[in-house]
């Protein structure tokens, strides 16, 4: 593959290896415009078809962020955290999703997980390469371990709640169908509500443990800064966007312990819709500069201009 | 080399005569082996089903018993009338019989089309016949053709994944996009109707086993209960079932709705908003149409259900030609290859007088030059075993050419006498 798109406007960060964000994107993109064909007609080997697309995306997708790595380590004297940019936070988050897809799409060839997976996991790609800052962090030994732990902890949180996401909108989609006694009319299979709810569930279970993690990791990592560095201020938006989020899923499951209704059927889909928008709020945040956290301004390259030093620069994913 | 049959089906003869003439498996060996003592060079396989009763003979010389002796058989075995037989059985001979035994095991013939038992049911039939004594050869190989073109079918057509029942479009099509087990659900049956016990037929086969039936007569439903390993409760237990419930077949001939929006709201709270499938196969309805506009609540008529298998039956109408032409080529190709092997004898025959010419050649040649080493020896019958190939090719071809349309007598006769073939 060769690099057919430079992602970024300053030169040769995306491009690396021959392997560039479109080779992959563009993969997905084909996998997805397969999909909608379900809506169309039916077809013996798009199943085949849309599975290569999807494995060669996610193999492109493996290579760009091994390169990534490697590159991390290899070049500016070894100063940056390896995916701690922000454009990498949500290539990887892409990339978690987009191995979801390829699972899903394994085990129930039928049904059009795709349809809903892959839209994200591009709006992700798109996000990260054309709005996400490409900046990596600074790398300091002391503290990357409480670093990998809150990365990656909300990170898995995130693509927790994107799956419980595409659940409950397919959760949604079914009972309309079934409502409409139309399920077995359009030609697209859905997994049946149970498996859907149970998908849900299980995701939703996951992210609120993640999300436990990722704060209490997040509070460490504040409260063991270096001598002279800014804490990051407990009512940043991204702070109060992440604890209400954490808090209205643990809200959500303790109403559905009291509460033996609010575990079944589209109520638990609300609550993870209300999940999602808590956790657009909390990326936008991020995205939108109203934070101080990631550092900003204190990116490897900006603390080298003689920027302050933020609190997450020390975290090697998030 | 012959191959007959003889029988009735569902479309020839009426659900009566069929189960006069029907043979449980004991009855099947029985008959296949007084059929054998009767016709000894003939080899028999017998498939008895609900939907057909078919002789299938076939013979390496001489003729398959005609069709009046198989509804003098079959009349003598069930102490029938023979006159009142003859007229409702059908008869196929050679390419036909064997495009019928292709379509039948295919499920093409069938009542429902597509329906996933009689492959199996044909082969149960082959075996019994084995096992009897009365299949031979020519049958083995006909039948082991017919199973492996039914698999062909089912793959390479949609025939058999399209159901046309009501109740298995209702578990198979509605109730298992709801549900993902059944093992752990509990199914509550209202009335006891035949269609309830079709319905939990396929509910067990999904895996249901808590089953409860209520209707008004109680000794129906114990009946029903019995039949099917369920489980009784009162008429008036109704509403306390509903709440326990998560699916419901409801088949009751009640002219008035039983479970009315009034009366499915004072349960509902109950229930915990669990999902509940209501498959209401009762005209006129037993549940009010309004209870399916209750979230969590997937409420189906017969008309709902009605509609999906018409659209199936026509979703299997479109993949008849594709099937018939699978059965057609696959005919064609087992006649070709059937006939074919009946030329084995001349050719066999043609091909030793020439080895042993070719042989007799050698050895005088071989006399007359003794000068010649081993590898040339070796080079020379090499060389008259190649021209001895190239000269039966053309016979072989014209011969498989022949057998295309009937077994080519004429070919063979003429082979014979211009070679001098012995028999």
């Amino acid at each position: 593959m060769g690099a057919w798109y430079n992602g970024d406007t300053s030169g040769e960060e995306l491009a690396l290896s021959g392997v560039s964000i479109i080779c992959f994107a563009g993969s997905y993109a084909v996998a997805l415009a397969l999909e909608l064909t379900r809506l169309l007609f039916r077809s013996g080997v798009r199943g085949a078809i849309m599975l290569g697309f999807g494995v060669a995306g996610v193999l492109a997708h493996t290579l760009y962020l091994f390169y990534r790595i490697v590159e991390s380590y290899r070049s500016a004297g070894a100063l940056d955290a390896p995916l701690s940019s922000q454009r990498e936070w949500y290539l990887v988050a892409a990339w978690l999703l987009a191995i979801v897809y390829l699972y899903l799409t394994c085990y129930h060839a039928k049904v059009p997980f795709g349809l809903f997976l892959l839209p994200l996991v591009l709006g992700l790609i798109g996000v990260g390469a054309l709005v996400a800052d490409p900046r990596p962090l600074a790398r300091e030994p002391a503290s990357a371990a409480w670093g990998l732990v809150h990365g990656s902890s909300l990170l898995l949180a995130t693509v927790a709640v994107l799956v419980a996401f595409v659940a409950g909108l397919m959760y949604l989609g079914q009972d309309h169908r079934l409502k409409t006694k139309s399920a077995t009319s359009s030609g697209l299979r859905f997994p049946s509500l149970e498996r859907l709810q149970e998908i849900n569930s299980r995701s939703l279970v996951i992210a609120l443990i993640m999300m436990g993690v990722g704060i209490l990791s997040g509070v460490a990592l504040n409260l063991a800064r270096p001598p002279g560095q800014k804490p990051l201020p407990w009512n940043d938006p991204v702070v109060v966007a992440t604890v209400s989020l954490f808090a209205w899923l643990l809200l959500s499951s303790l109403v559905g312990l009291a509460y033996r209704p609010a575990r079944k059927g589209r109520k638990v889909v609300y609550f993870t819709l209300v999940s999602f928008v808590f956790l657009v709020i909390a990326l936008w945040s991020v995205l939108g500069n109203v934070t101080q956290h990631l550092g900003r301004g204190a990116w490897r390259s900006g603390a080298s201009a003689g920027q302050p030093s933020g609190l997450a620069h020390r975290s090697c994913i998030s | 080399m012959n191959v007959h049959v003889v029988g009735c089906n569902h479309r020839s003869a009426s659900i009566a005569v069929r189960e006069r003439l029907a043979f449980s498996p004991d009855q099947a060996r029985a008959a296949l082996v007084e059929f054998r003592n009767r016709f000894p060079d003939v080899e028999a396989v017998l498939l008895s089903t609900c939907n057909r009763i078919e002789f299938y003979t076939a013979a390496e010389t001489g003729a398959c018993p005609s069709v009046e002796q198989v509804a003098d058989f079959l009349t003598q075995f069930h102490g029938q009338q023979s006159g009142e037989i003859l007229p409702l059985l059908y008869e196929h001979r050679g390419d036909e019989a064997i495009r019928h035994l292709f379509a039948v095991a295919s499920s093409l013939d069938s009542m429902v089309v597509g329906e996933p038992q009689i492959p199996f049911q044909v082969k149960q039939a082959y075996q019994l016949a084995v096992q009897a004594r009365a299949a031979g050869p020519l049958l083995h190989t006909a039948f082991q053709t017919a199973l492996k073109v039914a698999r062909r079918v089912a793959s390479e057509t949609t025939i058999q994944q399209r159901r046309v029942s009501i109740p298995s479009v209702a578990v198979t099509d509605f109730a298992r996009q709801i549900f993902e087990r059944f093992d752990d659900k509990r199914v509550l049956v209202i009335g006891a109707g035949e269609m309830a016990e079709e319905t939990i037929r396929y509910l067990r086969d999904e895996g249901a086993g808590d089953i409860t039936i209520v209707n008004r007569s109680a000794d129906r439903a114990a009946e029903l209960a019995r039949r099917t390993g369920g489980r009784t409760l009162p008429w008036e237990e109704l509403p306390r079932a509903l709440v326990a419930a998560d699916v419901v077949v409801s088949t009751t001939g009640a002219e008035e709705p039983i479970m009315t929006l009034d009366r499915f709201e004072a349960i509902e709270a109950e229930r915990g908003q669990r999902p509940l499938f209501i498959l209401d196969l009762a005209v006129p309805r037993d549940f009010d149409p309004a209870i399916g506009n209750r979230p969590e609540v997937y409420l189906y008529s017969v008309d709902d259900l009605r509609q999906v298998c018409e659209r199936n039956r026509a979703d299997r109408d479109k993949e008849m030609p594709k099937a018939r032409k699978i059965v057609d080529e696959e005919t064609s190709r087992f006649m070709a290859d059937w006939r074919h092997r009946a030329t084995g004898t001349v050719l066999q025959q043609l091909r030793q007088d020439w080895e042993a010419l070719k042989e007799e050649e050698l050895r005088r040649l071989f006399n007359r030059l003794p000068q010649l080493d081993e590898r040339s020896r070796e080079e020379i019958r090499q060389s008259f075993h190649r021209l001895l190939n190239k000269l039966l090719h053309p016979p072989m071809e014209s011969l498989r050419d022949e057998a295309r349309h009937g077994i080519p007598r004429a070919l063979l006769d003429a082979l014979s006498k211009l070679f001098q073939l012995k028999d």
